[in-house]
């Protein structure tokens, strides 16, 4: 439960209390408005009905033919929104904008290899391991093998539009491919 | 001509300005008058922080209208970069009108004018572009520049339904319909509302597309929802939200208020018989009961609305005396608890309900108190964490005597450690799920000290955080609780160290760098030397310049994206960010720390003169967040960040102002420059001053104003800090105009050193032939008589050895002393700023103010003392902190939270180390730097 609504610029002033958590960045400024500037309609927050910031997503719709899909950037719930089905509710919705706005084939993101529950919870939502992407993250130091902490998976659930499941692969985890690889 | 160019942009792309330069110069050597290598040299000067030659070549270049692309290209990075927005408009402006069929002039003009929210000129641009180019988005882009200039609060108030109807007029004339585009959708129906015209905007937004639009783009739907509201479809609104409930599960809980405000839409219009209303509205009561006990059975634990619609409805009811059943209200509580007690966001959810009282409240804490420290699993231990929360709101004043509150905190400390087995196994950069229990009982201890006045409580919060932040290491929580206890016992270097701990980024330095820097210069050691802080307050304030070198960029790129929804919220950005209250607090923070750190000459009084006035005609934004600090203190108290906040007085628009007022009054006596002299110097544009209609009246009557709202900001100390510097400039103002010398001799000084800088003359100055020989030569009025300084500019420094003896022995928390030590301080520094002119000698004969210089005398030597006493006495304290003896204080005071393991003796033994080293520190500090400056201006 919560009131979803668009990303504004202005929330950059509220999101802290999501924002100073491990998994999550804090880009700069013209990073969250190129966002708003090319994809507002696939920027979005959930707040509580004091209106406080639960979380946001932020994606970008990008490739064509039968590349053509979603992308989740950034996804994160304040520590005290958590399991509450927020992040549930987002992404069903970005798969929606990605299938209804921008006819995409799937919707894929990429997650730190040692980001657990995440991992888990894409999983849990359709989502697999299409390949593995070898030094896509910095260091953060958490003591895990230096490969897993700096490696990411590129993670992908296809769409309607992709009935036979073309986009994405059983064996992905396996498939290993260099940073500069990917766009 | 190519081969020449190609490597200054190389060298440019490269960042090397100064082969830059040189290549440059090599091409100049053959071709003076090349305009594309003389901007594009000016832009390596730009860069490489060469202002006043780049100057030279920039005014050249613009003198010469270039309408070339590669030059104004150029010319744009190098005018930006000199916050020169104004001459970009006229330089494309001329260029457009040169090559009125170029369309990519146009377009830039476009921008340029965007670039500085010049929407009447905008307008006209792409009125004109939308009739030689037709291409349709020139047309929105009128439409666009056409409402912000009816927003813009500069247009008359006349004007305003001109421009929206002339916007309405546009759209209307687009060959396609706005609804092939969402943004333009999204503008159609802005203006119409805008206007007024709802029934055509509901037809607009209801039409079979308009219909696609809204569940597709969230930003129409939201538009949507608006304009059903101004149209006053309440209970419309209601049915089409309980459609939405029940068919689609759509959870959101705008649905939810749909349809409670549907319920009670009878009742709430103006004028209604509120017996038949209440009638009809009782009846929708037992439906809209009905309709979220569905959902409440439909979605188990998986989704809290319909509980939270259940305690929103009773709310009302009761409200509305519509209420039937006096238990509803608590047992809807108590289901909510047992579903959801074990999430954390419980707490917040109750809090509207909870403000309960007589047998409610008793039904309602019985609840809560069945819940034992005893878990054996997260949610568990989240039901007890939420319960101590619950119960903690609402004790009342009799209920929160010191024993029963240490006797709260230890319990919530200790099953704080008994919570952290049940994540023990958790990696510890991972939340510890006991955390909440470390806050609150922290939040007690402070509780205690606030109420009491004892510090030692405040030990205990300091150790078992500290605890609680090795177990914890992220939580920021955790961290900002910490920053606040340690600002209060007057330990910066352990505040910084947390505040580093958070990792503060990008335009968090706005909204979180409060937690630091309020007050900072109380924490300062610039005087001798160390500048940790005042490199923190530059740090920090990098973001401000981002925002103005960046964000206007994307403004033009919505415009030409054609994200017309995103446009109104981006300038508001730029705005908040450029006129933000913290920015200005930090600089005004680092001004303080500056003072007595530098030699304060002409350089530091003239450039800090420039930009606080420039400050003083802003209208601020307050981007502060303080909702980040979690408050779980009983609502019958302050909150634990007022509790909290040093001096219990926060910094807000008042206390800027005041010191504003303050240092612009004494840089101004203190400078040669006036405003004529100042406009001459000047380099990028005039900020454009706000619209308060205060920067109207004349600077002089502005500084003395005083008022008594932003007084009330003000520590007592403070006031009485104010009221020093205001008799002290008052004293000294008519000898300070009097030996200024005039405005055509400082302007000869000021081109002397730009020649001598850049061998070019400064621009447009026409200085009269004898300026440079008048010299401070014969006045035609006499010097003004010299009277006693008021007796409160002395009296002053004896208050403030008399408080500071209170502080020194007294109960007061360690920021106190700090405060009024860096205050006196502060107050001595003044006296120089403002005494240092009749320093020279010559100034003194000139004038005749051989008195002046008396009286000058004996006040620095009575201040100077004082400090140097109030060094004394600090050093001296400072001898006492790092001893066995503080240490032992230390974990005497912490004898209720230490335990046989863990938070041990050890782990307190070294937070006592760490705290009286950092006392020590600071006090040695401050006294050391405090003779240093008493040496300086003795
Ligand atoms: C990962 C994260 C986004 C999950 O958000 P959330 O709103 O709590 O997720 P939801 O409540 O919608 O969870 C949906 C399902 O995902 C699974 N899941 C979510 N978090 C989980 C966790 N920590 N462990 C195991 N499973 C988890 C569960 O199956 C959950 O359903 P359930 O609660 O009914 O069991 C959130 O923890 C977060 O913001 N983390 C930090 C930022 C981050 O890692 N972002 C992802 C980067 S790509």
């Amino acid at each position: 439960m919560s009131v979803t609504r668009s990303f504004k610029a202005t929330d950059l002033f509220k999101f802290n209390h999501i924002n100073l958590d491990l998994w999550t960045e804090t880009y700069a400024i013209s990073f969250y408005l190129s966002y708003l500037s090319r994809w507002p309609d696939m920027c979005a927050v959930q707040e509580t009905p004091q209106g406080r910031m639960m979380g946001y997503v932020i994606g970008k719709a990008e490739g064509t033919g039968t590349e053509r899909h979603g992308h989740v950037t950034a996804l994160s719930v304040a520590p005290e929104y958590r399991r509450l089905g927020v992040s549930r509710r987002f992404m069903a919705w970005l798969e929606k904008v990605s299938d209804e706005n921008y006819r995409g084939l799937f919707v894929d993101l990429y997650v730190r290899c040692v980001n657990f529950a995440a991992i888990k919870m894409y999983e849990g939502m359709g989502y697999s391991v299409y390949r593995r992407v070898r030094e896509y993250y910095s260091n953060l130091g958490l003591g895990h093998s230096v490969r897993d902490e700096e490696d990411g998976f590129d993670m992908r659930k296809p769409l309607p539009r992709d009935p036979m499941r073309r986009s994405v692969r059983s064996n992905g985890r396996d498939i290993v491919v260099s940073a500069n690889e990917v766009p | 001509m190519d081969r020449q160019i190609r490597p200054i942009y190389e060298a440019l792309d490269t960042n090397s300005n100064k082969s830059a330069i040189l290549a440059c110069n090599k091409v100049l050597k053959k071709q003076p008058n090349n305009l594309l290598v003389k901007a594009l040299k000016a832009l390596a000067l730009v860069r490489s922080q060469k202002v006043e030659e780049a100057l030279v070549l920039c005014d050249e270049v613009l003198a010469a209208k270039p309408a070339d692309e590669a030059t104004l290209a150029a010319m744009m990075h190098v005018l930006r970069g000199l916050g020169r927005h104004m001459d970009m408009v006229t330089m494309y402006d001329d260029a457009y009108k040169q090559q009125p069929a170029n369309e990519e002039l146009g377009t830039q003009t476009f921008f340029a004018n965007v670039r500085i929210g010049n929407w009447k000129a905008a307008q006209q641009i792409a009125t004109k572009m939308h009739k030689q180019f037709q291409d349709e988005h020139y047309l929105y882009w009128n439409v666009m520049s056409a409402l912000l200039q009816a927003k813009d609060p500069n247009t008359p108030e006349t004007l305003r339904p001109v421009l929206l109807k002339l916007a309405q007029r546009l759209v209307s004339q687009s060959p396609t319909p706005s609804y092939y585009n969402a943004d333009r959708f999204h503008l159609h129906v802005t203006v119409l509302k805008e206007l007024g015209l709802y029934d055509e905007a509901y037809e607009l937004i209801e039409s079979e597309a308009g219909k696609i639009i809204c569940s597709q783009f969230l930003m129409c739907e939201e538009l949507r929802r608006e304009i059903w509201k101004l149209k006053g479809l309440t209970k419309e609104a209601g049915e089409r939200a309980e459609q939405q409930i029940l068919e689609v599960k759509d959870r959101n809980w705008l649905e939810f208020l749909a349809v409670l405000d549907a319920t009670f839409a009878d009742l709430t219009v103006e004028g209604a018989d509120v017996e038949s209303a209440k009638g009809s509205s009782s009846e929708r009561i037992t439906q809209t009961r009905e309709l979220f006990g569905k959902v409440v059975e439909q979605d188990g634990v998986k989704d809290r609305s319909g509980h939270l619609a259940l305690l929103e409805l009773e709310k009302r009811c009761r409200h509305h005396g519509l209420a039937t059943d006096s238990t509803t209200l608590t047992s809807l509580l108590e289901s909510y608890f047992q579903h959801f007690g074990g999430k954390a966001c419980c707490f917040e959810d109750l809090k509207p309900y909870i403000e309960l009282e007589g047998e409610d409240l008793a039904t309602w804490t019985s609840v809560l108190e069945k819940q034992t420290a005893q878990a054996t699993s997260v949610p568990d231990l989240w039901r007890f964490i939420n319960a101590q929360k619950l119960l903690r709101y609402n004790l009342t004043e009799a209920q929160l005597t010191p024993e029963a509150e240490t006797q709260r905190a230890v319990q919530c400390l200790n099953a704080y450690l008994e919570g952290l087995h049940l994540g023990k196994d958790l990696p510890s950069y991972e939340l510890q799920p006991a955390d909440d229990l470390a806050v609150l009982a922290a939040q007690i201890f402070v509780n205690i000290w606030k109420r009491t006045g004892d510090q030692t409580p405040l030990y205990n919060a300091a150790a078992l955080l500290e605890y609680a932040t090795t177990k914890s290491k992220m939580s920021y929580q955790i961290r900002l609780h910490l920053i606040r206890i340690y600002r209060l016992l007057g330990l910066p270097s352990l505040a910084l160290e947390h505040y580093r701990g958070i990792n503060v980024k990008q335009v968090q330095n706005d909204t979180l760098s409060h937690f630091l820097l309020s007050r900072a210069s109380t924490f300062s050691l610039a005087a001798t030397g160390d500048i940790t802080y005042t490199n923190e307050c530059m740090e920090t304030s990098r973001i401000y310049v981002s925002n103005s070198e960046e964000t206007s960029e994307f403004i033009v790129r919505a415009f030409g994206g054609e994200k017309y929804s995103q446009i109104p919220d981006f300038i508001l950005f730029e705005e908040c960010l450029d006129n933000s209250l913290q920015r200005d607090l930090i600089k005004m923070e680092h001004v303080r720390m500056r003072i007595a750190h530098e030699a304060i000459n002409s350089e530091l009084v003239d450039m800090e003169l420039i930009e606080l006035k420039f400050i003083f005609d802003r209208l601020h934004h307050d981007n502060r967040d303080f909702s980040i600090l979690a408050n779980y203190q009983p609502r019958c108290g302050a909150s634990f960040i007022d509790q909290t906040e040093s001096l219990e007085k926060t910094p807000g628009f008042g206390w800027l102002w005041v010191f504003l007022k303050i240092y612009i009054k004494a840089f101004q006596l203190a400078s040669d420059l006036d405003d004529t002299v100042e406009d001459k110097l000047l380099i990028g544009d005039r900020p454009k001053p706000s619209n308060d209609p205060e920067t109207k009246l004349p600077l002089k009557e502005r500084l003395t104003k005083r008022k008594q709202e932003e007084i009330n900001e003000l520590s007592s100390d403070e006031a009485a800090f104010y009221d020093y510097a205001s008799a002290l400039s008052e004293w000294l103002t008519p000898y300070h105009d009097y030996a200024r010398p005039p405005p055509s001799v400082v302007l000869a000084e000021a081109a002397k050193l730009t020649e001598q800088k850049t061998g070019h003359t400064l621009k447009g100055l026409e200085l009269p032939p004898d300026a440079a020989t008048n010299g401070n030569g014969k006045k035609d009025e006499e010097p003004p008589a010299v009277v006693e300084p008021p007796a409160s500019i002395s009296k002053h420094f004896d208050d403030v050895l008399q408080r500071f003896k209170e502080v020194l022995d007294g109960k007061a928390v360690p920021f106190e002393l700090l405060h009024v030590v860096t205050l006196a301080q502060e107050a001595y520094l003044l006296f120089a700023i403002e005494t240092t002119r009749f320093k020279t000698a010559s100034v003194i004969k000139q004038n005749k103010f051989g008195g002046l210089s008396q009286h000058i005398k004996d006040i620095r030597n009575k201040s100077t003392a004082v400090i140097n006493e109030m060094s004394g006495a600090l050093l001296n304290r400072a001898e006492s902190e790092a001893t066995q003896e503080s240490r032992k204080a230390v974990i005497e005071a912490c004898k209720p939270i230490i335990h046989e393991s863990g938070l041990d003796h050890d782990f307190v033994l070294n937070v006592a180390k760490k705290i009286t080293d950092a006392r020590k520190q600071i006090y040695d500090g401050i006294g050391k730097g405090m003779a240093k400056l008493a040496k300086t201006y003795a």
